[in-house]
């Protein structure tokens, strides 16, 4: 498949190797002492060099080109592709492959739809794609440009690139013709297979408009709009008969309130439904449309609309209590009735779904409710976002399972209140150890959950706690290791000053199969020996049960010191696997989890961590005072001495100058963990903490029947958080939504209905996913105040403005029922047909595979998307360097050849004589003629050596006087001499020695004669 | 003339002699030098001849192997982390493949080959030993109920059959222990126990059945190796936990080599170790790493009929083959 090919950087310095014939010329003239073979060799040699060097300096490459294809198929897996087309489009991939896919091509396979994966990166083999495919995507979008630059990426180098992209076009995030032409830019050519939607009417519920000034017991229209994408032809006039149905649901209480036979023709339809509200209450309208023939619709997706409103009465309370432990707050509730607050009672197994569902409510209280009662950290994100950008106010009530006992710490949550859930101070709280044994390599994203589940324990523990994780590595004499250690080979280290290493090495933490659980637990005992001040220890095991039982030793030892093991079958292979871990949390005192749902493991790890968090709770039998500390607005009214109470959560002030700390109960040596009521302004809302409980418990002597002030405490402390009401000036707000846009709407008038002009009103939005953009108005007329945001995705968006300082916030919400990939009814064919006809650098361009509906599979495979009609890739290097190490060789070549004649008469001679001793003959005895021949030659060479010894010596000429000779002419002379002086060995003065003397004396005479002339 | 000719002729057979004889001590010297490494524990006994294997879900593709068998005529089956069993000739081409009935609860652990040529496969989640014809065609299961009484089994390791027949199951789990099966699958008898006492077990991991109907135990959690005869009677019982040469680490699987020789496979120390089978070590081959010859948790092992070992170096999903 790959060939070679060369080529020069620089080519025009090979015009040196027009020098060569001068070269030859000249070798062949200087060299003609060497002989013919010699100087032909060196000649060729230093041609060799001069050749190497020309070449190096033209810097050639050598270029490897490749027929080999490489095509990634990129499908759209968004929701608007009907699950029909999704498999032929898989269908027509593993075909394609299958069928003109030749040997080293490689074919890969990326699914997109807000965000793209690979599937399949790319093999050189018939990779097969799955009916289902695997990657997690958000498919309420279509971001095609995403798809492009992520085939792009993984295409390899070394083959001609190709991305077929199967597709409706209908991208709503991203700008894929942007991406595409930069991929053809480089090279990658693009095939398109449009995805028709096989429907003969399309009917969508475009809008459920509900006025936004709803008053109780007024009259109000609502509108619901409908849309068929049809068109009347001859044969078909395009209706859709079927009957449309508009609901409202108040408390999870639906009602039907109109149901009517309708038949929709092309085009747009408005259908009016008059109705009224009686009692203050949130109120969820849907209109559906339902087809008498579900083929007639192409999708069933967008045929309903939701909308909502609220009719707002009296002050509304909603008081959060955990559905283990209901009624404990009984009293508190009643006695806030009894002070004209409407309170609304909700167990955690009924919490909210959505923030609009919070937003009848002026105020949350979350009564002594632990975290894990919260499925998700969405739900506890919606009450901050609650309290801080739709200005509600939020009460959190003590107990033991509240604050940092109840695992709030590090959450959403402890950020939207005054007090921090954890104690910094080591003198106050004792410490708790908690080592964590993980083995879940056999459970699907086994290594995901693992780590997430090892964050959640981490997020709960205070930073005076130890944390430890054992897990199985390999390396040592056990395999068993610390994910983290100190330089003493410890792994139960304090989490607070090593938090961010945890988390960093918990990233790149990858378990092995754990065969045994003994040498796992056995260094977890170690570790937990070597905490002398760790007054709660406890483990937790994660395993699927298959490595071998612990040995009766380490138990033991766990038990001796105090260590509590909670095991989590996950995964288990069946009895046997849970059977050992339930032992295990039998023989010391653990609990046995077995899960079946791998979402439920966080919260299982959240519930263990809290068993090492739970010195945070201080309580005290004969009980203790409180102190008022600051006379905030909740105090009103109220004064000392108050009752004693019997426990409270301690936690630690934030260090913010907004957080008044009201009541403090003086039990540790540091004030900032002893506060009782602290309340601070969080975002637009109010926020309070009371750390002890209402009346149970810790505070029996502060029941009403024994303190007066009790309704007082508590009522003033629910009114001060709530929601403020707007008093001055009468602003109207509207929302409506269009084709993906929101539009919010102000008019604003004063007491005596004139418009307020100039008005500065900012706020913000918060979309289905809980994040939060900003939001502004600008003037459009007198009083008026428009501004707008996208609203993409499916879900409510809430939006809270400020009309100025000391102005209420205006509140305002819209649904968004169906997604942007509904709106789009039609294949966006020009788009896919502009990608296709995009030109490659070097290449043809693509080709749109199977444009008519009534295309068949056949169809899409008649064309072969790995053909070759792209830019062929080459791949360059560089060679230079490897031309002048060469010609540096040749170079010690060409003089070696010509200052040494070497002689290879001594090859048959030694090939002789191996030969006589591996046959083990006599040698032959040397030949007269050869000896003669031997003797001759040395002879000559006698002579020659004694005539270069004769040249050699000094022989003074009968005609000169060396006296009188020039120094310079005499140096060479005096310097060739030197060489045989080296040669005699010692024993006795020979005569060259003595004639050397005398010459040396006859020279210093002379350089004495010079001298003296010149003096 | 005749004795100076005669003087250098028998001056030249001593050089000759000692030319010859010198050679002769540097070949002998490189053979021992060779012996000397073959023999001295810790040192290379091996050279990889083929590497082969591709993680993946296709056909012929590999996704963490843990089990191995070769039969008599060098076919090698596989069983992976997607509970496949794959059949591959020496060089690792691709035959044919299938899949356990089930295996929600967990892949088989364990694979061997009866003397009918029929392919045992240690179901060890489903508590079972479930017996395919060479084709993968499913003709008998033995056990299936979790439990201690006679014909119970926990989780079963691995599956051998003796000259008689007869069938040796191991299990590990809550009981440790080996049964001993007819050929039909009645129960005749058990013996082990969870423990490290010699003739208990922590993981009895693999089994080899030797000329003698002896039945070596990879005892891998308790780093050993155990020998028993066809009556549970301890026969002999060595090695230690540790890096060293001769040491143990998690010893997963064993094969009988020849001249009382025999392979331990380690998949704790990434190496197999080549023993006398009284325990004698007399070398290894593999290190830890990703690279050819480099091991990352071996799970088995297998000799053709060639003498060259078959490696499944499972976490690099593929199979080392070593002549020796």
């Amino acid at each position: 498949m790959w060939q070679l090919d060369f080529t020069c950087e620089h080519p025009w310095w090979l015009l040196l190797l027009l020098l060569l014939p001068w070269v030859w010329w000249f070798g062949r003239k200087s060299m003609a002492g060497l002989g013919r073979l010699r100087s032909a060799w060196v000649i060729a040699i230093r041609t060799l060099v001069i050749v190497c060097l020309v070449l190096a300096l033209a810097e050639i490459q050598l270029v490897q080109t490749s027929d080999r294809m490489a095509v990634v198929f990129v499908l759209d897996q968004s929701r608007s592709i009907p699950e029909q087309q999704r498999k032929a489009m898989v269908e027509y991939t593993n075909e394609a492959i299958r069928q003109h896919r030749r040997d080293e091509d490689k074919a890969g396979v990326i699914v997109y739809g807000r965000e793209a994966a690979i599937e399949i990166p790319p093999f050189d083999e018939d990779v097969e794609l799955p009916q289902l495919v695997e990657s997690v995507l958000d498919p309420e979008h279509t971001n095609l440009a995403a798809a492009i630059k992520l085939a792009q990426a993984s295409l390899p180098e070394d083959s001609s690139k190709r991305i077929v992209i199967v597709s409706d076009g209908n991208e709503n995030l991203g700008d894929a013709l942007e991406q595409a032409r930069a991929a053809a830019e480089s090279g990658i050519g693009i095939d398109v297979v449009p995805i028709y939607y096989h429907a003969r009417a399309e009917v969508s519920v475009e809008k459920l408009a509900i006025p936004s000034d709803v008053r109780q017991g007024q009259p109000f229209d609502m509108r619901v709009v409908l849309n068929n994408s049809a068109e009347a032809t001859a044969e078909d006039s395009g209706e859709v008969s079927g009957v449309l149905r508009v609901s409202q649901t108040t408390e999870g209480q639906p009602l039907t309130l109109s149901e009517q036979r309708v038949t929709i023709g092309p085009g747009k339809h408005v259908f009016t439904l008059r109705q009224e509200l009686e009692q203050p209450n949130f109120y969820t309208f849907e209109a559906r449309f339902i087809p008498d023939d579900r083929r007639d619709d192409g999708m069933s997706q967008n045929n309903k609309a939701t909308n909502f409103t609220y009719i707002r009465g009296s002050a509304q309370v909603l008081l959060i209590e955990d559905h283990l432990e209901r009624g404990q707050y009984d009293l508190l509730v009643e006695r806030l009735r009894s002070q004209d607050l409407e309170v609304t009672v909700r167990p955690t197994n009924q919490l909210f779904a959505n923030l609009a569902e919070l937003q009848p409510y002026d105020t949350v209280i979350l009564a002594n409710v632990p975290r894990e009662r919260f499925e998700s950290d969405d739900l506890i994100e919606m009450l901050v976002r609650n309290t801080e950008q739709m200005g509600a106010g939020l009460i959190m009530l003590g107990g033991p399972n509240s604050y940092g006992a109840g695992g709030w710490a590090n959450t959403e949550l402890e950020k939207a209140m005054p007090l921090d859930f954890q104690i910094r101070n080591p003198k106050v709280l004792p410490k708790g150890a908690l080592a964590l044994l993980m083995h879940a390599s056999e459970i699907p994203e086994g290594n995901f959950w693992q780590k997430k589940i090892a964050y959640e324990a981490l997020k709960t523990l205070g930073p005076q706690d130890y944390c430890g994780l054992v897990h199985y590595s390999g390396a040592g004499v056990t395999g068993a290791d610390w994910l983290w250690r100190d330089q003493r080979a410890n792994g139960m280290l304090p989490v607070g000053p090593h938090r961010q290493r945890m988390l960093a090495l918990l990233d790149r933490m990858t378990p092995g199969d754990m065969p045994d659980f003994d040498p796992g637990l056995d260094l977890a005992l170690q570790g937990f020996k070597t905490l002398r001040d760790a007054a709660i220890r406890h483990m937790i095991v994660i395993s699927d049960g298959d490595p071998s039982a612990p040995s009766v030793r380490v138990m033991n030892g766990l038990v001796a010191e105090n260590v509590t093991v909670t095991t989590v079958a996950v995964a288990a292979h069946g009895p046997a696997g849970n059977n050992l871990l339930q032992k295990i949390a039998d023989d010391t005192g653990g609990k046995y989890y077995r899960v079946t749902n791998n979402a439920a493991l966080p919260r299982i790890f959240q519930r263990e961590a809290r068993r090492v968090a739970r010195p945070l709770v201080y309580e005290k039998e004969e009980g203790f005072g409180a102190q008022i500390h600051y006379p905030h607005e909740i105090l009103s009214g109220i004064e000392e001495p108050l009752p004693p109470l019997t426990g409270f959560v301690m936690t630690t002030v934030k260090d913010s100058p907004l957080v008044e700390v009201a009541m403090l109960a003086p039990v540790s040596p540091d004030a900032a963990n002893n506060t009782l009521l602290a309340a601070w302004t969080y975002g637009a809302g109010r926020a309070v903490c009371w750390t002890t409980d209402a009346g149970q418990r810790w505070t029996t002597n502060w029941a009403p029947e024994d303190w007066e002030s009790f309704d007082q405490l508590f009522s003033q402390m629910t009114r001060w958080s709530m929601r403020p009401i707007a008093e001055q000036g009468n602003y109207t707000m509207a929302i409506e939504q269009e084709d993906g846009q929101v539009r919010v709407i102000v008019t604003a008038l004063d007491p005596e209905d004139e418009f307020i002009n100039f008005l500065s009103i900012n706020g913000a939005v918060i979309g289905p996913d809980m994040s939060t953009d900003a939001l502004e108005l600008e003037q459009i007329a007198p009083g008026r105040y428009v501004g707008a945001f996208p609203a993409e995705g499916a879900g409510n968006y809430f939006v809270t403005l400020s009309p100025g300082v000391g102005q209420a916030p205006l509140r305002a919400g819209v649904n968004v029922a169906y997604s942007a990939e509904f709106r789009d009814r039609t294949t966006n064919d020009a788009l896919l047909k502009t990608l296709a006809e995009l030109t490659p650098q070097d290449g043809e361009p693509g080709v749109a595979i199977g444009t008519s509906e009534a295309s068949s599979l056949e169809d899409w495979l008649a064309t072969n998307v790995f053909r070759e009609t792209l830019a062929i890739p080459k791949h360059r290097s560089p060679a230079w360097h490897y031309l002048v190490l060469l010609g540096g060789c040749l170079f010690f070549a060409d003089v070696f050849f010509r200052r040494v004649n070497a002689n290879f008469a001594w090859v048959p001679v030694a090939a002789a004589r191996a030969r006589d001793f591996v046959l083990r003959r006599e040698g032959e005895a040397p030949k007269t003629e050869y000896l003669d021949r031997l003797r001759s030659s040395k002879a000559e060479v006698g002579q020659r050596i004694e005539q270069q010894r004769t040249a050699a010596r000094f022989e003074p000429s009968p005609d000169i006087d060396p006296a009188d000779a020039p120094l310079d002419e005499i140096k060479p002379e005096s310097s060739r001499s030197e060489q045989p002086r080296a040669a005699p060995k010692a024993g006795g003065v020979s005569g060259p020695q003595a004639e050397e003397e005398s010459y040396t004396s006859r020279l210093l005479k002379a350089k004495e004669r010079v001298w003296k002339d010149r003096q | 003339m005749r004795d100076e000719h005669a003087m250098p002729s028998r001056a030249r057979r001593p050089t000759r002699a000692a030319i010859a004889i010198v050679c002769l001590v540097v070949a002998a010297a490189l053979v021992s030098l060779r012996a000397v490494a073959v023999n001295t524990p810790g040192a290379s006994v091996g050279e990889v001849d083929r590497v082969w294997g591709r993680r993946g879900l296709s056909e012929g593709r590999l996704q963490k192997p843990r089990a191995m068998a070769i039969d008599s005529q060098d076919r090698l089956y596989l069983v992976d982390m997607t509970a496949r069993i794959q059949a591959f000739d020496a060089d690792g081409n691709f035959l044919r493949g299938w899949q356990t009935p089930t295996h929600k609860n967990g892949r088989p652990s364990g694979l061997s080959i009866d003397r009918r040529g029929r392919v045992l496969v240690a179901d060890t989640h489903y508590y079972r030993v479930l017996i395919y014809s060479p084709q993968g065609e499913l003709v008998q299961t033995l056990g299936g109920k979790h439990g201690y009484s006679p014909g119970e089994f926990g989780m079963v390791t691995d599956v051998v059959q003796d000259s008689q027949g007869n069938y040796y199951v191991s299990e590990y789990g809550e009981y440790d222990r080996i049964h001993k099966l007819a050929g039909d699958g009645k129960f005749l008898l058990e013996w082990g126990g969870h423990g490290s006492e010699p003739g208990q077990f922590m993981r009895p991991q693999n089994m080899a059945i030797d000329e003698q109907d002896r039945i070596w135990v990879a005892d891998a959690c308790n780093h050993r190796i155990q020998v028993f005869d066809t009556q549970g009677t301890l026969l002999d019982c060595w090695g230690q936990q540790g890096l060293a040469a001769g040491q143990l680490q998690y010893p997963y699987d064993l094969v009988l080599g020849p001249d009382d020789t025999l392979y331990v496979c380690e998949f704790g120390n990434h190496r197999v170790q080549k023993f006398t089978r009284d325990g004698q070590p007399l070398g290894a081959w593999g290190t830890f790493g990703r690279g050819e010859g480099q091991l990352h948790n071996p799970w088995a092992l297998v000799r053709d009929s060639q003498g060259r070992l078959h490696v499944l170096d499972t976490n690099n999903h593929r199979v080392q083959r070593v002549t020796l």
